[in-house]
């Protein structure tokens, strides 16, 4: 079963202003998906969709086979949801909030304790967990929101900017501590961020987000044979041979675009059997940041949307 | 009511009692309309001046009303008649500072999101919220009425040497007219929560609820109304029927977005 399915989904608030337009992408079980655009894009309404929070002007979602305008608290039953606007209670310990979500979650008592202690510990938070929630750090509440989330053993976590305010650190033990949980537990994780570099680290599968509009969907080999197919090479050489198509950019240093890695043995050979010397060689993929900004920029540029047929291609 | 219903009224029980400002609001006003108002009247009865025109004003009362001495007549009006009516406010007044805090200072505190996202159904959180702002009601209310038999009686005894039993109007009004009125306020405070963005902004939808027990008072104190029995099983009656009204149509007005505005 899949895990999350959009079609043609919509919403247009009240306003009249559009957030979310005909987006269409579905995803399995256990992946972890990167739900990447500026602020402003329609992420959190499409989170807000997907959870039930709010309803589609148009198509559908499903979470699990549920709808979520129609059963809220059956895909509320499988899902953690973090979100910047979902705070817990100041008045109460880390711990004490941890069992009271668990609780309205059916957990018993001991073993909401039992799992709370564990995330606490996990997310580097065990000493703080008697603290109430008011002394607690933006970073540290930022984790706290993550532990709730994973307390029930979702089957699918929404994690909207899940690393705003954390330091690098933490960062990198709320990314440790997502990819286990897809890894070892099977949850979905529909990941949000405008925070491209580090959605690259953690993601299997990508959606590019644009003024509520899907630019482009799927892995990243997929996106980038797509939008920006070849790589570029960065070579550190002496006695570059004339006719290699290298640009210059330092005193030793060139940068050439090449289709594929097979060509790199080639052109090596080229510059040592004109004797000249290489130091280093270095082929360099685009990065997400790339695409997007390819994605983006085209548009701009031809004033059409050339990525449908990405998403097209790629998603459905 | 299942366990996570139970779980969230004992949490809105905590958020009430760990908030120190909200506490004392719920503690001041049964704490003067039981206790310090009360004293007052039996105090000024005890020490005013024997007034022979008063004497005569008091002979003329039936006499299931007299009470032996003119003292305990008075105090016994006082208890019997006036009290109840001043008591009205302490349901109202613990019933919207409970329900705003827990429905509008939820939303304010961002943590009204948090709850949505339960497996919780709305009406489930609803359900849960009222009964818990209607039980400490009428917990506050049990309390107080208590609190104020035992110094009213202590300071009878002390000063006019006798003890007076709490009439029916106490049972009409602990019974059925608190309550109703309760879960009248809850309900007002609730349907207004959806649109207001403060707790102050939440609570302005119980405030005219007061007024009909002002003129209660009112009425009472210059004689124009005798609130007997009768008429106070009848006002509860039609405020029960009113709450349920409410309630029902409270029920199913709530949806997400509405909330998450």
């Amino acid at each position: 079963m899949l895990a999350i399915a959009l079609e043609e989904l919509t919403k247009t608030y009240p306003g009249g202003k559009q957030a979310v337009r005909q987006v269409s992408l579905s995803l399995e079980e256990g992946e972890v998906f990167g739900f990447l655009g500026p602020n402003g894009a329609g992420k959190t309404t499409t989170v807000k969709l997907l959870t039930g929070m709010l309803r589609p002007s148009a198509g559908s979602c499903r979470v699990f086979g549920l709808d979520p305008a129609a059963e809220p608290e059956k895909v509320h039953a499988l899902s953690g949801v973090v979100t910047e606007h979902a705070q817990m209670y100041d008045n109460l310990s880390g711990m004490q909030n941890l069992c009271f979500y668990a609780s309205l979650f059916g957990i018993p008592e001991a073993e909401g304790k039992r799992r709370a202690a564990a995330l606490l510990r996990q997310l580097d938070l065990e000493e703080a967990g008697e603290r109430k929630l008011g002394a607690y750090s933006t970073g540290m509440r930022q984790k706290l929101s993550l532990a709730r989330a994973m307390l029930p053993g979702p089957k699918v976590l929404f994690l909207d900017e899940p690393t705003s305010g954390l330091d690098p650190e933490s960062t990198q033990a709320v990314n440790r501590m997502i990819q286990e949980t897809a890894q070892e537990m099977g949850t979905t994780v529909f990941l949000c961020t405008h925070q491209l570099r580090y959605a690259q680290e953690i993601c299997t599968r990508y959606g590019l987000l644009e003024e509520g509009r899907l630019l482009a969907f799927g892995t990243l080999d997929g996106l980038r044979a797509s939008v920006l197919p070849g790589a570029t090479l960065h070579i550190c050489a002496e006695g570059m041979p004339d006719g290699l198509m290298a640009r210059q950019t330092g005193k030793r240093t060139y940068e050439m675009s090449v289709n594929t890695e097979e060509e790199v043995p080639a052109v090596v050979r080229r510059i040592v059997e004109a004797g000249g010397a290489v130091y280093s060689v270095a082929l360099k993929h685009p990065s997400l940041e790339d695409i997007y900004f390819a994605l983006t920029g085209k548009k701009e540029e031809n004033g059409h949307e050339p990525c449908d047929a990405v998403a097209h291609e790629k998603g459905f | 009511m299942n366990r996570a219903m139970l779980s969230l009224m004992k949490k809105d029980f905590k958020g009430i009692t760990a908030n120190r400002r909200l506490f004392s609001a719920i503690l001041i006003v049964p704490l003067v309309l039981t206790v310090f108002l009360p004293s007052l009247f039996i105090v000024l009865i005890h020490f005013a001046p024997d007034d022979p025109d008063f004497q005569s004003l008091a002979g003329m009362l039936p006499q299931s009303l007299q009470g032996g001495s003119l003292e305990m007549t008075i105090a016994g009006l006082v208890l019997n008649y006036i009290m109840p009516l001043f008591f009205l406010m302490i349901p109202i007044m613990t019933a919207s500072v409970m329900a705003a805090s827990s429905f509008v200072g939820e939303k304010e505190r961002r943590t009204l999101e948090t709850l949505l996202y339960s497996p919780l159904s709305l009406k489930q959180i609803f359900r849960a919220k009222v009964a818990a702002s209607f039980l400490l009601s009428m917990l506050v209310s049990f309390l107080s009425f208590f609190a104020m038999l035992v110094v009213v009686e202590a300071e009878l005894f002390f000063l006019a040497g006798g003890l007076l039993l709490p009439g029916a109007s106490w049972a009409a009004i602990l019974l059925l007219v608190s309550p109703a009125i309760s879960l009248i306020a809850v309900t007002l405070i609730v349907r207004r929560s959806a649109k207001a963005q403060s707790v102050e902004e939440s609570q302005q939808g119980a405030v005219f609820l007061i007024v009909p027990v002002i003129l209660l008072v009112t009425g009472q104190f210059s004689g124009v109304l005798l609130v007997s029995v009768w008429l106070l099983l009848g006002i509860g009656a039609v405020c029960a029927l009113l709450a349920w009204l409410l309630l029902k149509s409270a029920m199913g007005k709530f949806t997400y977005e509405m909330l998450l505005k």
